[in-house]
C-alpha cells in the first residue's frame, strides 16, 4: 500500500491548517485498549485475550506471576507441602473481602476448582486438575485454611492454583455457562466492574478495600478496537495510553515525544514442522539438512524487521528452565554441510533442472500455514528461496484458519501433509507432554508424529520431580534429544512492541508478564 | 372490496413464507456446518487437551447427529428461543438487540443521504446527459466506488481526526459521558458518526447516480414524452411532472431490497471505526463457529428479506395503477 504517498499528503494539509491534539486527559482514569470484545468476564470459562485483559484487574488467584516470570503468593501467607509432596495445605490470607464486601474464605477456593471440575461446565481447564484420570481433591478444612489432595506428584500443579478465584456465594445453585455474572463480575482483583457497553468499551472503578493494597488509579476504561492502524492512531492522540506496535510501524513511533517505546521477547516461537510419518522427512539427516539451508537472522531482518531472535529448541532464554548456551544444538546456516548431507543421502542435482534427484524423483515438498498470518506467509517464501539454493522446491498452500486445522488436527496416521509452518505460545512451566509426547499422536497437538521414547521418558520425570534443578536437568536432556532429532526446525522468538503514553508510571520491567505487572503500583501524571 | 383481495394475497404469501423460512433455515444451517471447524476446535493451544475439548462438545451438543440438531434449535426457535451463544452465554436476541440501535443509526443515516445525493445527481447527469456536468459526476463517482473501503476509512482517519482533530477517531459513545445527559449523549454519538457515515456515503453514490441516470435517459426517451414535448409542455414541467415520477418508482424496490442490509451492518466500517454493530457480531460468530448466533442473524434477516420483498410489491400497487399483484 502507498501508504507513504497518503502520509506525505496529509503532512501537507495538516502544515497548511496547524495541528492540534487534545483528548480529555484526567490522571484519574487510565484508557486502555482490547482488540476485540471480550467473551465471559469468567476466569475459568474464558479462553481469550480481550476476557483475560479485563479478568485480569477483577478477580485475584492464590497466586501471582510476577515480572520475573516466578509465582509469588497472592491470597495465601504460606502454603506446606507434605513430605511425599502429595498433599499441599494453603493459609488464606486473612480479612479479605470480595467486591459486594462479603468475607473470603476457603469455601470459595473448593467452590472454584469443583466448578472446574464439574463435566457440565464449559470449560477447558479441567485436565489441569486430572492427574492421570483422577481428579485433584480440593477441601475447606478451616475457614482460611484448603487443602489439597494430589493423586501422584506433579510439578506444574501450583502454577494452576493462580487461576482466579469465584465468589461461592454468588454462583452457588446457578448455571455457570450462562450466568449473568459472566458479565456483571465480582472479585477480589485490585478493579471492581462498573459497567460493559458491548464492542464499545468495558470500565472498572477502583477497589478502595484491596487486599496487596491502596489502588492508584481511580477508574480504567477499555475500550474495544479491533483495527490495529485505528488502534495507533488513538494512542498518538492520546485516546487510548498502550497499544502494541508492529514492527514495520516502529521507526515512526520513536519520535513520538508523548510515546514511550517497550521492547521485549515473547513467550511464542515460530517453527517449520515436518510430518515425520511422510516417506522423505522420516530419515533424520534429511530434516537436519533442511535446518542447515536456513538462514534465521535473514528471516528475523526482513520478516520482523530485526525485532525477534534466533530460536533453538522450544523454551525461551526468559524462563528458569531454559538450559546453558553449550548444551544447546544450533544449526547455523550452512548450505555447504546441507549439500553434503543431501548428497550422502544419495540425492543428485539435475544439471538440466536445478533440483535435486533420487531415482528420477525430484525432492520437492508442500509447507502448508495459515492464511491471513503476513509473517508466516512471508517465512514460507523465506524457506522456499532458502531450499531452492540447496536443490529443493517447495511449494506453499495458504489455508483458512478451520481447513489448516482440520488437516494438522485429523484424527489418522499418517496425516496428509509434508510440513508446516506455525507458531506455538509457551507456558511458564516447561512440560512438554502436550506437543511432545508420544501419546499425543494423532490425536493431540504432537501432530508432526514425533516419537522418541528417551523423550517420553524425559517428559514423564520432568512432570513429577519437584526440585527446580531436577527439572531444569531433566529438560535439558530432553531439549538435547529433540534439537538433535530436528522434528522441528526451531525459527525464531519475535519481539513484542508496546508503546505507552508517558503519563503512565509505576511501570515495572519489561516482559511477558506485562508492563503493569502490579497494576495498583500504577499511577499517572500531568 | 380492493383491500380484502390485498389482505388475501398477504396472507397467502405470508403462509408461503413458512416453508420457504423452513427451507433456508434448513439449508444455511447444514451449509454452515460443513464448513471446517467447530467452536471448539478454533482453541489450538497446547495447554488444552483432547479431552476437555471432547468434554465441551459434548456440553454444546455437537456430538449429535446434525439433522438432531437442527429439529433441536428448530424446536427451540418456535418456543420462542435464539439460544444461548457458545462463546459469551449470551442470550441471542439480547446479543442480536444491543446491536441493532448502532447498526440501524449508521444504515438509515447512510441510506437517506445516499438517496438524497444520488437522486438528483443521476438526474441531472441524465437529463444534461454528455454535458461537463454529467462526465465530472462520473468520474467522480467511479471514483468513490473504486477506493477500497478501508483505506478511505484509515485516511479519512487520519485527516479529520489526527491531523485536523475534528472528530473522534473511533467509537459510538466518548466513555466520559456515561454519566452525561441525553443531549450530550446524542452529540456524542452524532459526533462519532461522521466518518464512518461519510465513508460509506463516498463509497455508495456511484451505483446508484449510475441507476437513476439510465433510468432517466429511457423515461425521457419514451413516446409519451415526446408526445409531452411536441404539445409544447414546458421542459420544467416535462422534467418534474412527467418523467420523475417515472424515476422514483425503482426507489421503492431499492428500498424494500435494502431493508435486511439495514440491519445486516457493514464490517469492514464497523471494524475500522470500531462501531458496535451487527456487521462485526456476525463476522466473528462465524469466525468463532458461534452456531447459535450465526443462526440468529440469518433468521433475522431472511425474514426481513421476504418482509421487504412484500412490502415492496404492496406499495408498488399503491402508487403505480399499471401494477397489479396477482393471487396465482
Amino acid at each position: 500500500m502507498n501508504k507513504y504517498y497518503y502520509w506525505v499528503l496529509v503532512m501537507g494539509l495538516s502544515a497548511l491548517m496547524g495541528c492540534s491534539s487534545s483528548v480529555n486527559k484526567s490522571t484519574d482514569i487510565l484508557q486502555m485498549r482490547l482488540g476485540g470484545e471480550p467473551s465471559v468476564l469468567n476466569p475459568i470459562l474464558s479462553t481469550d485475550v480481550p476476557s483475560s485483559e479485563v479478568g485480569g484487574l477483577i478477580f485475584d488467584g492464590l497466586f501471582h506471576v510476577n515480572s520475573d516470570l516466578q509465582l509469588e503468593a497472592n491470597l495465601i501467607t504460606t502454603y506446606n507441602v507434605s513430605e511425599d509432596h502429595l498433599v499441599y495445605t494453603f493459609s488464606l490470607k486473612p480479612d479479605v473481602k470480595w467486591h459486594d464486601g462479603h468475607p473470603f474464605t476457603s469455601e470459595d477456593v473448593v467452590f472454584t476448582f469443583n466448578k472446574i471440575l464439574d463435566p457440565s461446565t464449559n470449560t477447558v481447564r479441567r485436565s489441569n486438575y486430572i492427574i492421570n484420570q483422577k481428579p485433584i481433591l480440593f477441601e475447606a478444612t478451616g475457614p482460611l485454611e484448603v487443602t489439597v489432595s494430589l493423586p501422584q506428584p506433579f510439578s506444574p500443579f501450583l502454577l494452576h492454583m493462580g487461576m482466579g478465584i469465584l465468589p461461592k456465594h454468588l454462583l452457588e445453585g446457578v448455571d455457570i455457562n450462562t450466568a449473568t455474572f459472566n458479565r456483571q463480575p465480582v472479585g477480589l482483583g485490585p478493579f471492581k466492574f462498573h459497567s460493559w457497553h458491548s464492542s464499545q468499551f468495558v470500565r472498572l472503578k477502583r477497589n478502595e478495600d484491596y487486599h496487596r493494597g491502596e489502588v492508584r488509579v481511580a477508574e480504567i476504561i477499555q475500550k474495544i478496537i479491533p483495527d490495529q492502524n485505528t488502534a495507533l492512531v488513538s494512542l498518538e492522540r492520546g485516546e487510548i495510553d498502550r497499544a502494541g506496535i508492529p514492527a514495520k510501524d516502529v521507526p515512526r513511533y520513536r519520535d513520538q515525544p508523548e510515546l514511550d517505546i517497550y521492547e521485549y521477547y515473547d513467550l511464542v516461537y515460530t517453527y517449520l514442522g515436518f510430518n515425520l510419518k511422510h516417506p522423505i522427512f522420516s530419515n533424520t539427516q534429511i530434516r537436519q539438512a533442511i535446518a542447515y539451508a536456513l538462514d534465521r537472522q535473514i528471516m528475523i531482518d526482513s520478516v520482523l524487521k530485526g525485532m525477534g531472535q534466533e530460536a533453538h529448541l522450544p523454551s525461551s532464554p526468559l524462563l528458569w528452565s531454559y538450559p546453558e548456551d553449550d548444551r544447546i544444538k544450533k544449526y547455523a546456516y550452512n548450505p555447504e554441510k546441507s549439500r553434503a548431507i543431501l548428497a550422502q543421502e544419495g540425492f543428485v542435482l539435475n544439471a538440466k533442472t536445478g533440483m535435486l534427484e533420487k531415482e528420477g524423483v525430484p525432492f520437492k515438498f508442500t509447507i502448508i500455514t495459515n492464511k491471513g498470518n503476513k509473517d508466516r506467509e512471508k517465512i514460507c517464501q523465506l524457506i522456499q528461496q532458502f531450499l531452492k539454493e540447496v536443490g529443493i522446491h517447495v511449494d506453499i498452500q495458504l489455508m483458512e484458519w478451520s481447513a489448516f486445522l482440520k488437516v494438522v488436527n485429523a484424527y489418522k496416521d499418517p496425516k496428509e501433509y509434508d510440513a508446516v509452518v506455525l507458531g506455538w505460545s509457551l507456558g511458564l512451566d516447561p512440560d512438554l507432554y502436550a506437543i511432545w509426547h508420544s501419546s499425543q499422536y494423532p490425536r493431540g497437538f504432537n501432530f508432526i508424529g514425533y516419537q522418541n521414547p528417551q523423550v517420553d521418558r524425559l517428559i514423564e520425570q520432568g512432570r513429577q520431580a519437584l526440585q527446580q534443578s531436577t527439572r531444569r536437568e531433566i529438560y535439558a536432556q530432553a531439549y538435547q534429544a529433540i534439537t538433535q532429532d530436528a522434528g522441528y526446525v526451531f525459527l525464531y522468538i519475535p519481539q513484542s512492541i508496546v508503546g505507552m503514553n508517558k503519563r503512565v508510571k509505576g511501570l515495572s520491567k519489561p516482559g511477558p508478564a506485562g508492563l503493569m505487572n502490579r497494576i495498583e503500583e500504577i499511577y499517572l501524571v500531568e | 372490496m380492493n383491500n380484502r383481495r390485498l389482505l388475501k394475497i398477504v396472507l397467502k404469501r405470508v403462509l408461503a413464507a413458512i416453508p420457504l423460512m423452513f427451507g433456508i433455515t434448513l439449508l444455511s444451517f447444514m451449509i454452515m456446518r460443513l464448513a471446517p471447524g467447530d467452536p471448539v476446535m478454533m482453541f489450538t493451544d497446547p495447554t488444552i487437551t483432547i479431552q476437555d475439548m471432547a468434554q465441551l462438545r459434548q456440553n454444546l451438543g455437537l456430538d449429535q447427529p446434525l439433522v438432531i440438531q437442527y429439529f433441536a434449535w428448530l424446536k427451540q426457535v418456535l418456543q420462542g428461543n435464539l439460544g444461548v451463544s457458545f462463546i459469551s452465554g449470551k442470550p441471542v436476541l439480547e446479543a442480536i438487540l444491543e446491536r441493532l440501535p448502532a447498526t440501524l443509526l449508521l444504515s438509515i443515516s447512510s441510506l437517506v443521504m445516499i438517496l438524497l445525493i444520488t437522486f438528483p445527481l443521476g438526474l441531472f447527469s441524465g437529463y444534461f446527459k454528455g454535458s461537463i456536468f454529467d462526465d465530472t459526476v462520473t468520474v467522480f463517482t467511479f471514483v468513490g466506488l473504486s477506493i477500497p473501503t478501508f483505506w478511505l476509512g484509515l485516511v479519512l482517519i487520519l485527516l479529520f481526526s489526527l491531523e485536523l482533530n475534528w472528530f473522534p477517531t473511533a467509537g459510538f459513545l466518548d466513555p466520559y459521558l456515561f454519566d452525561a445527559g441525553l443531549f450530550a449523549q446524542a452529540g456524542s454519538v452524532l459526533h462519532h458518526l461522521c466518518l464512518p457515515l461519510l465513508t460509506i456515503v463516498i463509497g455508495g453514490i456511484a451505483g446508484l447516480t449510475r441507476y437513476y441516470r439510465f433510468g432517466i435517459i429511457g423515461i425521457l426517451n419514451q413516446d409519451y414524452i415526446q408526445a409531452a414535448r411536441a404539445r409544447g409542455i414546458s421542459e420544467n414541467r416535462l422534467l418534474t411532472r412527467h418523467a420523475v415520477k417515472n424515476a422514483i418508482l425503482p426507489i421503492i424496490t431499492i428500498l424494500g431490497l435494502s431493508l435486511p442490509g439495514l440491519i445486516g451492518g457493514s464490517f469492514v466500517i464497523e471494524y475500522i471505526f470500531s462501531w458496535p454493530g451487527m456487521g462485526q457480531l456476525g463476522v466473528n460468530a462465524v469466525f468463532s463457529r458461534d452456531y447459535p448466533i450465526i443462526m440468529g442473524t440469518i433468521l433475522m434477516s431472511s425474514t426481513l428479506i421476504i418482509l421487504g420483498n412484500l412490502l415492496a410489491d404492496i406499495v408498488y400497487v399503491w402508487v403505480d395503477p399499471r401494477i397489479s399483484l396477482s393471487d396465482a
